[in-house]
């Protein structure tokens, strides 16, 4: 629509799998959201909900690690700094989930909805930095 | 006319962060606003791709546009367009639901994110698995 898939691997960084996989994840989790909310699974915890996202996550680290060792015998600085920007969208989507669903399970007072978000704003940033380079 | 890369990544960005930001003034009840005012940025962000999308479109329709190829490519836009109605239903439909206008089930707030995304899995899933096959 607005980028090609050409342009959004280039730009996130993910394979297309990858990308295949965070999205079913995201379908699996709001099922299971709609599924919470409405009632109808009552024995369902928010960790449950959430277990889509994480599994997605993992997933995607380990296709990241094979990736990463393959590419590494052949273009040692490209596979270290893939590595390193994959680890660093992950880690801050996955600490967002964390927070969030810290936020649903429990009255946690303390955690306010700025700084459950606030790893989005730094993905944000980084994105954006991104951009600049890969354009 | 094509913006590049950049310029679609900056717009792109700049409706994001607005929106994060209304949302979390919203959720942390700084800003005691409508949740249909918290999603203008989305709503004019839509509004932009969809403009920008019919023009595409109605450009098949003016003088000397060859149309050899073309039958494809209108139906990967006839796709864009109704994804975009899609994700505007849903966003409708989310905003209705949660300033409890309409109190329905969540599942039929969602529906349209489901075809959205089951859509755009297929589309996925024919790149991945019928290139790898190939």
């Amino acid at each position: 629509m607005l980028f090609s898939l050409r342009e959004l691997v280039q730009w996130l960084g993910f394979a297309q799998f990858e990308i295949f996989i965070h999205v079913s994840s995201l379908l699996v989790f709001s099922v299971l959201v709609a599924l919470k909310v409405d009632g109808v699974a009552h024995g369902l915890s928010w960790w449950n909900v959430f277990i889509p996202l994480f599994a997605a996550d993992g997933l995607s680290t380990y296709f990241t690690t094979i990736v990463t060792v393959r590419l590494f015998q052949e273009d040692k600085r490209q596979a270290v700094l893939r590595l390193f920007w994959i680890l660093t969208i992950l880690s801050l989507k996955f600490v967002f989930e964390m927070l969030l669903c810290q936020k649903l399970v429990g009255n946690t007072k303390e955690l306010w909805y700025g700084l459950i978000l606030s790893p989005l704003f730094i993905l944000l940033q980084l994105l954006m930095i991104r951009a600049c380079r890969v354009n | 006319m094509r913006m590049s890369l950049a310029q679609r990544v900056l717009l792109t960005w700049l409706f994001c962060l607005l929106f994060l930001i209304m949302l979390v003034l919203k959720l942390d009840e700084k800003a005691p606003w409508n949740w249909f005012i918290i999603f203008i940025p989305i709503w004019i962000f839509d509004t932009i791709l969809l403009v920008m999308l019919i023009v595409k479109m109605a450009g098949r329709c003016k003088s000397g546009y060859d149309p050899r190829n073309g039958a494809q490519n209108m139906k990967k836009k006839s796709w864009y367009l109704t994804a975009m109605l899609l994700k505007l239903a849903f966003c409708l439909a989310l905003c209705a639901r949660l300033e409890q206008f309409a109190n329905m089930y969540l599942c039929f707030v969602f529906i349209p994110l489901w075809a959205l995304l089951i859509g755009g899995l297929t589309e996925l899933g024919i790149n991945v698995f019928g290139a790898s096959r190939d």
